[in-house]
């Protein structure tokens, strides 16, 4: 069932399970600390949830920022990983992902 | 005939060799040009070892590339089909996927990196970067593994594409 960008799609309970660019993306494990999107193409969090890119710019030439294929509705020049945490850099400063998976602050 | 297009595929089994993933080839002139901006690749499986591919942006003249036809999207509906059409020969105007035979012409190495299979590569180019590709140009754009993967686990679920518009 996916329910949302809150949610991976949990058809094996033992994998992280996202989805990028309409691709199911499955992980043993999530990504490593301060992994970079780009160059790095994905990010999985540790609810199984994909990171990306999409393909909208914003005036100041960001990207729109996925999860699981799901618009966030925020635009960032880039996505790290850093200890458990979804952080989004851009001319809007630093954002990131809460651990309540609600909101990205 | 103006738009944005992507040629993307996921799913793929590569051979374990050097091997083309994507090849696109302006149309003829005269015509609109080709102006890449961005590519990707990753493996969408579950990859317990972590291991490092490289991947190189490159252009290519004939003899091109034998591949699996694979036609354009546009991104944006309101845009007109793209002037590139799927075909398995590299031939000017066609684009195809996963080559089976690299072909004799000469690869030109635009961009050269590596990457972690699991957190997969994003190339966006910046305005000053943006490949272009002129019609009647003598050659393709692709994107290859320049080395094998290895073995299989390593050979299979590859996600990868690329992005142009045509201007």
């Amino acid at each position: 069932m996916f329910r949302s960008w809150g949610q991976s799609l949990p058809d094996d309970d033992h994998l992280l399970i996202g989805r990028a660019n309409g691709v199911t993306f499955r992980r043993e494990n999530k990504t490593e600390s301060y992994v970079v999107i780009p160059p790095a193409y994905i990010i999985t969090d540790s609810d199984g949830g994909t990171w990306t890119f999409g393909t909208e710019f914003n005036t100041y030439g960001e990207i729109n920022v996925l999860r699981n294929d799901v618009d966030t509705g925020e635009f960032a020049q880039r996505i790290e990983y850093r200890r458990g945490v979804v952080t989004l850099y851009g001319r809007a400063g630093r954002r990131s992902f809460s651990r309540s998976r609600r909101h990205i602050i | 005939m103006a738009g944005t297009y992507s040629l993307t595929s996921a799913g793929i089994t590569v051979v374990n060799a050097v091997v083309t993933l994507t090849f696109v080839n302006a149309p003829a002139a005269p015509n609109i040009d080709l102006c890449f901006r961005r590519f990707w690749v990753g493996q969408s499986a579950t990859t317990p070892s972590t291991f490092n591919q490289r991947v190189q942006i490159n252009t290519q003249v004939t003899a091109f590339p034998t591949l699996v036809s694979a036609t354009p999207t546009k991104l944006a509906v309101a845009d007109a089909a793209s002037v590139i059409t799927g075909a398995t020969t590299g031939a000017a105007g066609t684009s195809g996927i996963n080559a089976s035979a690299e072909g004799a012409g000469t690869k030109t190495v635009i961009w050269a990196d590596a990457f972690n299979a699991t957190n997969g590569w994003l190339l966006v180019l910046t305005p000053e970067e943006i490949i272009e590709q002129a019609a009647g140009a003598t050659s393709g754009v692709g994107m290859h593994f320049p080395v094998a993967t290895g073995a299989s686990p390593n050979t299979l679920n590859w996600a990868f594409g690329c992005i142009w518009t045509e201007e």
